[in-house]
């Protein structure tokens, strides 16, 4: 008894520092992130008033809840696209390639994944301008008369956003995929299912945990970014992060800043409650 | 089934390299826009990003932070995962949640929840105050590689190594450090790597001290030119070198 | 050459790499500025003349700008660039400490940008004017009517949908809107400002994006875009020499002149040191550096810097038209913190729609 106590006292000792740690750094910051957002900016003074004002005001003034509206559709597109680009790339590369050139071949889908992130979103500005190579190349090629406007719309948030998240959840889905005992499949044959059969009731379910994790990855980091929209999307619409660096850019505001945050949170709080039976987020 | 799995495999890598090829190939441009047509090539660009103390200092501090912050985190996270598998203790659930939680919230609002405390403190915006986010970001990611890692197979061997009299210090560093080797380097490199790459918290929390990724963004911010393809394509390049140097030494696989 | 500049580039990286202290002498001066300050070419001369280090932090608005001193400690910051129209709100909060405005000899100024209105109060000097410029009409002359170009209306006559790119700064943006309609930028106040929120949204409606400065270059070089509004010279000396067709001038409406001053904090504990800087940046030398600094170009305060630039800098600068320009230009509109709070929201629903 005493020996276990003494054991489970020194486990705690052990885990101790980390728990302070995020206790110190993220608990207490959110919590007073929490009360300041119930102050308001007045002039330049910061009034602690606690009362919802700035939640009032970013659900009823209009280009501030359409903030909410743009972040999620861009988000909720950027998810189901990479999803659906990702998985086949995943099943290729772990079913149609030697499993000898699997690790090659993951490298080389990810490599890009290395170049800088601020960097990323800039070379699509390039890529996607009206002089950049995709239009010249497809007037070149005939397809079109006169380039069209791509960049500095929604398209380019998304298409950059699609890059990065494709990698990502091939790595998941991927990771899932090879798990799998190579049996299922051939239960399956051995039952009469055809190959699309096999794929589409076997395989897929059975990666889902795979893609909800990095579903949700992909959520959380998108609805949280402010450089790709920045970059990408001419200003012709606000997402929340381009607006909370708005509030803090250019009015100092603070408490308003907070109240976006509180609210973002909240957002990736709901999504993490409707995906959480598939997470297995300590196995990432 | 065959030839429409090639055809989508050239499309898809054709997609994820477009922007890297495009961003290197104009980093060799000879004008002022890195636009077509292509007329290089030169190297001026990238002499030009070596020469700037700025970015020189911006690359030396990223290097710092993203060391120091992966390391700390390590630590933090290997010593949480060792006493969270090896009893269960009251309320473990909650510690792994809390440990865990960081992972699940935008970088956003852990800088700005940072910001907001270190103003009423009175701690300057500086290269530790980054840090400090970078090990908040990196400590779950280190914990639940390290947890998910931490096997019977250890704890029997830990238990030996106990009951043949080493101390706790021992067993943890001698006996479970180096059983967990490949996931310890794992989850070192890959926060190394988040902390290297971190924009907003970097952004929100340093003031002259800044890292690459804030430099890069005020140089983005403050004209166009081939210097931001260059600097690009050198942090590109670096990148993989380590990641080839790694592949080749440290995570090789024993031929089984 | 290259060969001796690259090894010399990789040397100074080994250094860099290698040094785990501060390469730097002790002393320190920190500076809050705008993006043309962060030039080394500017800074070098005044670090290696007194053996000092010059920090620069980046800031966008005066309200940021302020709100990043409120949060720091005494002693945090020695020099604030800050827009002229807002030297007298920094002067109510107390934060500008007074000049030797003996040793700051104006004399060879520009007389319209000295601005002892907004630089002075009660006869103390708080700021020195170090830089101006226009935001007026940037375009690109091979694809416009160069005849639409005189009337900032025809922005909005439907000829340039889609081809028009919006500086992203409220304030010259909504003098310029307020212009175009017959409202000085001295009479803007809450109602005027509000009076004008359909005709921005229009031009929104008819801009392809609302950018800042590399995204409104970026735009224009490429073509993406061939007319930008709040645009100047800043916007494109630095593309001149690539595309001699990028061209700004200002219409029969008038336009905006932008000046930005320098001052030192008045919880600067280095005061003598940053007074030593204000001077090198007021000085000939000094003015014709940050005219041309690699961020953005535009016209010195101190004539003097004429003796200095390159005929060709000059030419890129309009030095000879100055005269005409500043005549037919007008200060920004100078609100209070409650209309300045008023004309942000206004930017933000534009930007939103």
């Amino acid at each position: 008894m005493t020996l276990e106590h003494e054991e489970r006292r020194r486990a705690f000792g052990f885990v101790a520092p980390a728990l302070i740690w995020t206790c110190a750094f993220f608990l207490i910051p959110f919590a007073v992130m929490a009360l300041l957002s119930l102050a308001h900016l007045e002039g330049r003074a910061i009034i602690q008033s606690y009362d919802l004002g700035n939640y009032i005001k970013i659900f009823t003034e209009p280009s501030f809840f359409k903030s909410i509206v743009v972040s999620l559709e861009i988000t909720l597109t950027v998810t189901v696209l990479s999803v659906l680009l990702a998985w086949p790339l995943a099943w290729i590369i772990a079913t149609q390639v030697p499993p000898h050139y699997q690790r090659l071949a993951i490298m080389l889908a990810v490599l890009p994944f290395w170049t800088s992130y601020v960097v990323r979103s800039y070379a699509w500005a390039l890529v996607l301008g009206q002089n950049g190579v995709v239009m010249q190349g497809l007037i070149g090629i005939g397809l079109l008369d006169e380039p069209i406007q791509i960049m500095a719309t929604r398209t380019a948030t998304v298409i950059g956003f699609v890059h990065f998240f494709v990698m990502l959840l091939t790595l998941t889905i991927y990771s899932n995929l090879i798990q799998l005992s190579p049996n299922y499949a051939r239960a399956a044959a051995d039952l009469g299912a055809s190959g699309w059969q096999t794929l589409r009731h076997v395989i897929l379910p059975l990666t889902l945990p795979g893609i909800m994790t990095g579903a949700f990855l992909t959520f959380v980091l998108c609805i949280g970014d402010y450089i790709t929209p920045q970059i990408l999307g001419g200003n012709n619409e606000l997402t929340m992060p381009q607006l909370i660096m708005l509030q803090l850019g250019r009015r100092g505001d603070f408490p308003m800043a907070s109240a976006l945050s509180v609210v973002l949170m909240a957002i990736v709080t709901l999504a993490y409650a409707a995906t959480a039976r598939w997470l297995k987020m300590e196995r990432v | 089934m065959r030839r429409l799995g090639w055809i989508y495999l050239i499309a898809i890598f054709t997609f994820i390299f477009l922007p890297v090829i495009v961003l290197v190939l104009f980093s060799f441009q000879d004008s002022r826009l890195p636009v077509p047509p292509f007329d290089g090539p030169t190297l001026k660009w990238y002499v030009q990003v070596i020469n700037d103390r700025s970015m020189m200092e911006a690359l030396r501090n990223s290097a710092f932070v993203a060391f120091t912050s992966a390391a700390i985190a390590l630590l933090l996270g290997f010593l949480a995962a060792q006493g969270l598998s090896r009893v269960i203790l009251p309320g473990s659930v909650l510690m792994r949640g809390l440990l865990i939680a960081p992972m699940t919230v935008s970088y956003l609002i852990i800088a700005l929840g940072l910001l907001t405390v270190f103003n009423n403190l009175g701690i300057r915006p500086s290269l530790w105050a980054t840090g400090v986010g970078h090990v908040v970001i990196n400590l779950p990611l280190c914990f639940a590689i390290l947890f998910a890692a931490m096997g019977d197979h250890q704890k029997n061997a830990e238990r030996a190594a106990r009951d043949l009299g080493a101390s706790e210090l021992q067993v943890v560093f001698l006996i479970s450090a180096p059983m967990l080797k490949p996931a310890l380097l794992a989850a070192y490199f890959l926060s190394v790597t988040f902390s290297w790459d971190e924009f907003i918290i970097a952004f929100l929390l340093t003031r002259f001290d800044v890292t690459l990724p804030v430099e890069i963004w005020s140089m983005l911010r403050s004209g166009l030119s081939p210097a931001t393809n260059a600097i690009g394509s050198i942090v590109f390049l670096v990148s993989i070198s380590l990641l080839v140097l790694l592949e080749i030494t440290v995570f090789r696989k024993p031929k089984s | 050459m290259m060969q001796k500049s690259i090894n010399a580039g990789l040397g100074s990286l080994t250094a860099v790499m290698l040094s785990t202290t501060s390469l730097w002498a002790a002393d320190e001066l920190n500076a809050l500025v705008w993006c043309d300050h962060t030039d080394p070419a500017l800074l070098e001369p005044f670090e290696k003349a007194h053996n000092v280090r010059v920090n620069v932090k980046e800031y966008e608005g005066t309200a940021a700008g302020l709100a990043i001193l409120d949060q720091s400690r005494p002693g945090d910051w020695d020099v604030m660039v800050i827009d002229g129209v807002d030297v007298g709100r920094a002067v109510d909060e107390g934060r500008l400490a007074a000049l030797p405005a003996d040793e700051f000899d104006t004399g060879t100024f520009f007389p319209e940008v000295v601005m002892p209105e907004n630089n002075t109060r009660d006869g103390v000097t708080y700021a020195v004017t170090e830089k101006f410029g226009y935001n007026t009409i940037t375009y690109n002359a091979a694809k416009v009517d160069l005849e639409d170009m005189n009337s900032m209306s025809s922005l909005w006559s439907g000829k340039y949908d889609g081809r028009i790119a919006i500086y992203d700064y409220y304030l010259p943006l909504l003098g310029l809107l307020g212009l175009e309609q017959g409202v000085a930028t001295s009479d803007l106040d809450a109602d005027a400002v509000e009076a004008l929120r359909d005709r921005l949204y229009a031009l929104k409606e008819a801009a392809q994006s609302v950018s800042d400065v590399v995204a409104s270059q970026t735009a224009l070089a490429t073509g993406e875009v061939d007319v930008v509004i709040g645009g100047g010279e800043w916007l494109t000396a630095v593309l001149a020499a690539e595309n001699p067709d990028l061209n700004w001038s200002i219409p029969k409406e008038g336009a905006l002149r932008w000046t930005q001053s320098i001052a030192v904090l008045e919880e600067s504990e280095n005061k003598d040191l940053a007074v030593e800087f204000i001077k090198y940046i007021t000085s000939p030398e000094g003015q014709a550096r940050l005219a041309t600094s690699s961020c953005y170009w535009a016209m010195p305060a101190n004539a003097s810097a004429g003796d200095i630039l390159t005929d060709d800098e000059k030419s890129t600068l309009r030095w000879d038209q100055q005269a005409d320009y500043l005549s037919r230009t007008q200060l920004y509109p100078i609100p209070d913190a409650d209309l300045d709070l008023a004309m942000q929201d206004l930017w933000t629903d534009m930007l939103q729609q």
